[in-house]
């Protein structure tokens, strides 16, 4: 069997292998065997995700052409590392509460959820991965090619072909493993295991290689150093400017890559694992730059003239016969190569579903998001198509730019790219001030220069710049040439890029941020992200999924009622085939959960609620202003019930008094009735026996006649006194009283009232105080009526007050618009019960005293509604007191 | 925690013994990316030419020998503010001295 054929079947079985990996690695997650899946060792190795198949072959590459500065892509991420304390914990501390799925999902998430920003940050994403997935495509296909020249000088299938199947292949695997579900946190434990597997294989081949060339050709370290000493390396010499910006450009990169930033904050299980990778990291990366310089040396050594140093680490052990080291250094190169494709895959797709497809999906979707299964699939097959896409993309771009060398410098051109949202994304975690806005015009801003002075530039003069823009500059000015902008020239052109970028996008973002103001969402984000370790709860506040489970019965217990509660964690218990009543806190039961509690409080406070107790995340803005939401509607609708249930007391309330008011007024009807058939009998009765008396009597003195003539005419007197009251109060209230009105004094009516009631027919003396002075007042109005209620106040003091020394006081206040008289006696009132009563027609205080047919108030009362007055109980504090008033219309002052 | 309080309330000027040690810890974990970064800044300053220049054997050996002891002091540094410190801290966010 051909090297070739070997090489194929091996690769065909190292992807069998990583398939069974993720496969086992995803059934091990969904059983809750997690502790060794999310150990701190898996997590570190996940983070070799940085090292691709440009560092693998490329870094030797770099050091046979540049010397050490190949050193710099591995410090920056080291230095990364090292800042874990102040830098990083925060960072995934961030992640974590915040839910961040993806860089942009931070920087949307930080600058009050733009959705703009996000999406800038999205195409800025894809603009800058998509070559660098083409570079590892080019780097599988390449290294193939040099087992198949050592063959037989041909490859077997085309170039295009292969990297067309490894692409298939990797959108494949990624599809599969990358969106099985639809987990908030966006963990992947299948792929992240393969991941970890791929960081072994990767750093096994290179130290492998290392150690054969180290101690294998040049025969041990001391032998090695010297050869270093006396090749084209000879004295230390680097680009001193190259050597700091390219340490400053790794470490932006590591944390700005998408696929870095994937596995370093959106994968991450626990904050702990970080202490860790802490040190463990930088020894990986220590560890795969150790024997870059001793290959590239053996490499210029033993290789021809012209063979292609970045191919040094495959060609080396080739050209020495070792096949199977070669064998292991190409599926190093590999495992590089897939592993990138596949991170950067999933994390792009994460962003361009969530952030560029979903937002157009929902817009275009005329009923929006109402069905939530309905978005689920959607999600999903959004992010699918999203990672067919992105690759199909890194393909299409590896066919166009026809694998030429251009490739091999778009690594940094990519890391300059995505440095571009550093500001942004330390600004928003250290400082407050910053706004959308200034994140926004820093982004634009350093991606425009990007664009210009080095991405575009990348492709070659001609292809899309034209020469003529990059000999005389933009527009024909000379100070906007791309690679010497302001006329400074001499600069290496990534660090003029570099340069000019960062300035102009850190400016921009900190001037703008300064002048304008922030939303209140984003103020909140900020103080948020800026204090996150105030905010959060300590993660791992909760241990072991027998507390979770019994804190959630707990709530649930509270919230649904404990016999449903208990009904519903049991039939889980059962559906799982967990021993006991408590099932475990799996996702599909804490959504069956949440649901649940959601029918109860509302689908914001239940997240809220279930995702405190299981994940100790805290809740976020959204959250909140959701739960807010939600309560301000309970609140609002019990406001309404509180309004109505109040409305409906008040009104029975009224009923009941109405129809209190009905029965009394009904029994004193009833006792009018017989009082006033007693009235009416009384004088009939003597009336008849007299005229009896006359008409039977034929001997009668004429005195006796006289006398009873008298009596029958005085009888029948007061009958026609009492029929005339009755009379009066119906004309009154029926409104055909013809109101004779004239000028007159207040103190005329109130004379005439005193002298015809003010002395009583048994002559009781009845003391009446008046001002004189001030019942001067001129009135136009009826003052025989009005003297009539006069007469029937005083009349009813002198009968009601029950003083020993009976007194009455006639008070006149003059008002603005208004003249009022009161009516007070010293006796003990009119009792609270009783007031409501009095105006009524046919009421009196007692039966005890018998007074007149209970009309005069009745009547005074429609007398003065008639003369545009009123007449009312005022309690006072002793006696009875009614009060008179009238309009001023009708009352002018004298003077 | 002590932390809260003291950020939220009075600031306590001074701190037991052990809460001092841990403080001095930690910001001796955020110095030593500075302490690397000055570190790996040296060759800026070796001489590209002429007299002095150094050997590539003696750069590699200083670069990593510089990487090798990060790597120990880091890991050292992690021992120590370790989930016993992070328990007695709670979340440190120490901006005091």
């Amino acid at each position: 069997m051909s090297t070739l054929n070997i090489l194929i079947a091996v690769c065909a079985a190292y992807v069998c292998f990583l398939f069974l990996v993720a496969f086992v690695a995803d059934r091990l997650a969904l059983q809750g065997k997690k502790a060794w899946l999310r150990s701190p060792l898996i997590y570190t190795l996940s983070l070799s995700i940085y090292c691709t198949a440009w560092t693998f072959y490329g870094a030797v590459g770099s050091a046979a052409r540049n010397g050490f500065e190949y050193l710099t892509i591995y410090l920056g991420p080291t230095l990364v590392m090292v800042s874990w304390w102040w830098l990083l914990r925060k960072l995934i501390r961030i992640g974590r509460t915040q839910k961040i799925t993806s860089i942009a999902d931070l920087i949307s998430s930080r600058y009050g959820k733009s959705s703009l920003l996000a999406a800038g940050v999205t195409i800025l994403a894809v603009i800058g991965t998509t070559p660098y997935i083409a570079l590892q495509l080019q780097s599988v296909t390449l290294s193939f090619s040099v087992f198949a020249a050592q063959e037989n000088g041909a490859m077997p299938r085309s170039q295009a072909d292969l990297a067309l199947w490894l692409s298939l292949g990797l959108a494949l695997f990624t599809v599969l493993f990358g969106t099985r579900n639809l987990d908030a946190k966006e963990r992947h434990d299948g792929v992240v295991m393969a991941i970890a597997v791929e960081a072994v294989v990767k750093l096994v081949a290179l130290l492998s290689v290392g150690i054969f060339v180290v101690w294998g050709v040049s025969g041990g370290i001391g032998n090695a150093l010297s050869e270093i000493d006396a090749s084209d390396f000879g004295h230390w010499h680097a680009d001193r400017s190259r050597w700091a910006g390219l340490i400053f450009l790794s470490a932006a990169a590591f944390l700005c890559l998408p696929r870095t930033f994937q596995v370093l904050v959106v994968e991450n299980d626990d904050e702990n694992h970080l202490r860790t990778a802490s040190w463990a990291f930088p020894l990986y990366l220590c560890l795969i730059s150790l024997f870059v310089v001793p290959i590239a040396v053996v490499g210029m050594n033993v290789m021809p003239d012209g063979s292609n140093p970045d191919l040094y680490v495959l060609t080396v052990p080739l050209a020495l016969g070792e096949n199977g080291l070669a064998m292991l250094s190409f599926l190093g190169g590999f495992s590089s190569a897939t592993s990138m494709v596949i991170v950067a895959a999933i994390a792009l797709s994460t962003m361009v579903s969530n952030h560029i497809v979903m937002p157009i999906w929902l817009r275009l979707r005329p009923s929006g998001a109402s069905v939530s299964g309905d978005v689920r699939a959607a999600v999903l097959m959004a992010r699918r198509i999203s990672i067919v896409g992105v690759v199909m993309l890194g393909y299409l771009y590896f066919r166009l730019s026809s694998g030429g060398e251009a490739l091999a410098s778009i690594g940094l051109v990519a890391f300059c790219g995505l440095a571009q949202v550093l500001p942004a994304m330390l600004g928003g975690m250290f400082w407050r001030g910053a706004t959308r806005l200034g994140a926004f015009a820093g982004l634009t801003i350093g991606f425009v220069t990007w664009l210009y002075t080095l991405y575009l530039p990348s492709f070659g003069v001609g292809t899309i710049l034209p020469a003529s823009v990059i000999e005389t500059g933009l527009f024909g000015l000379t100070w906007l040439r791309p690679d010497a902008l302001f006329g400074i020239t001499g600069m290496d052109q990534l660090m003029h890029a570099l340069l000019w970028s960062m300035l102009f996008n850190t400016s921009a973002f900190l001037f703008v941020s300064l002048v304008t103001f922030p939303s209140p969402l984003e103020r909140l984000q900020a103080a948020q992200f800026v204090n996150i370790f105030d905010h959060s709860a300590s993660a791992r506040s909760w241990s072991g999924g027998g507390a979770q489970a019994e804190d959630l019965m707990v709530m649930a217990q509270r919230i649904l009622g404990a016999r449903e509660a208990q009904a519903l964690f049991a039939s889980h218990a059962r559906k799982q085939g967990v021993g006991g009543d408590l099932p475990d806190p799996t996702p599909n039961f804490l959504e069956v959960l949440e649901r649940e509690l959601g029918s109860s409080v509302g689908a914001a406070t239940a997240h809220a609620m279930v995702g405190q107790i299981t994940g100790g995340m805290a809740v976020s803005v959204e959250d909140l202003m959701a739960v807010a939401d939600e309560t301000a509607q309970m609140l609002e609708y019990s406001a309404r019930l509180k309004e109505q249930s109040e409305e409906l007391s008040r009104t029975a309330l009224e009923l009941r008094n109405a129809n209190q008011k009905l029965t009394r007024l009904s029994i004193q009807k009833d006792a009018f009735l017989s009082q006033i058939s007693h009235e009416l009998r009384t004088p009939m009765t003597s009336i008849r026996a007299f005229s009896e008396i006359l008409r039977d009597t034929d001997e009668m003195e004429p005195k006796d006649q006289s006398r009873y003539a008298s009596i029958i005419h005085d009888e029948a007197q007061r009958l026609t006194r009492l029929l005339d009251d009755l009379l009066d109060l119906s004309v009154v209230e029926n409104g055909q009283v013809n109101l004779n009105l004239r000028d007159g004094t207040l103190r005329d009516a109130l004379d005439r009232a005193v002298a015809s009631a003010g002395i009583g027919e048994d002559g009781t003396k009845f003391e009446i105080s008046r001002d004189l002075e001030k019942e001067n007042i001129v009135l136009h109005t009826d003052l025989d009526r009005l003297s009539q209620v006069f007469i029937n106040l005083i009349a009813n003091a002198r009968k009601y007050c029950d003083a020993k020394a009976p007194r009455l006081a006639i008070r006149v206040m003059q008002e603005a618009d208004r003249v009022v008289i009161d009516f007070q006696d010293n006796g003990t009132g009119i009792a609270p019960e009783a007031v409501d009563m009095i105006f009524e027609k046919f009421a009196r205080v007692s039966d005890q005293k018998a007074g007149g047919a209970g009309l005069g108030l009745a009547i005074c009362r429609q007398v003065m509604t008639r003369l545009g007055g009123s007449v009312d109980y005022v309690p006072a504090l002793r006696g009875a007191n009614f009060r008179v008033v009238l309009p001023y219309r009708t009352a002018l002052a004298a003077q | 925690m002590t932390e809260r309080k003291t950020r939220a309330g009075s600031q306590a000027v001074f701190h037991e013994k052990r809460t001092y040690r841990r403080r001095r810890v930690m910001d001796a974990a955020r110095l030593a990316p500075v302490l690397a970064l000055i570190l790996w800044s040296v060759p800026l300053i070796w001489p590209q030419s002429g007299d002095g220049t150094v050997s590539s054997a003696t750069a590699l050996i200083y670069i990593f020998a510089v990487w090798a002891g990060i790597i120990v002091l880091t890991w050292g540094l992690s021992q120590v503010l370790s989930d016993r410190a992070q328990r007695h801290t709670g979340s440190e966010t120490g901006t005091d001295t």
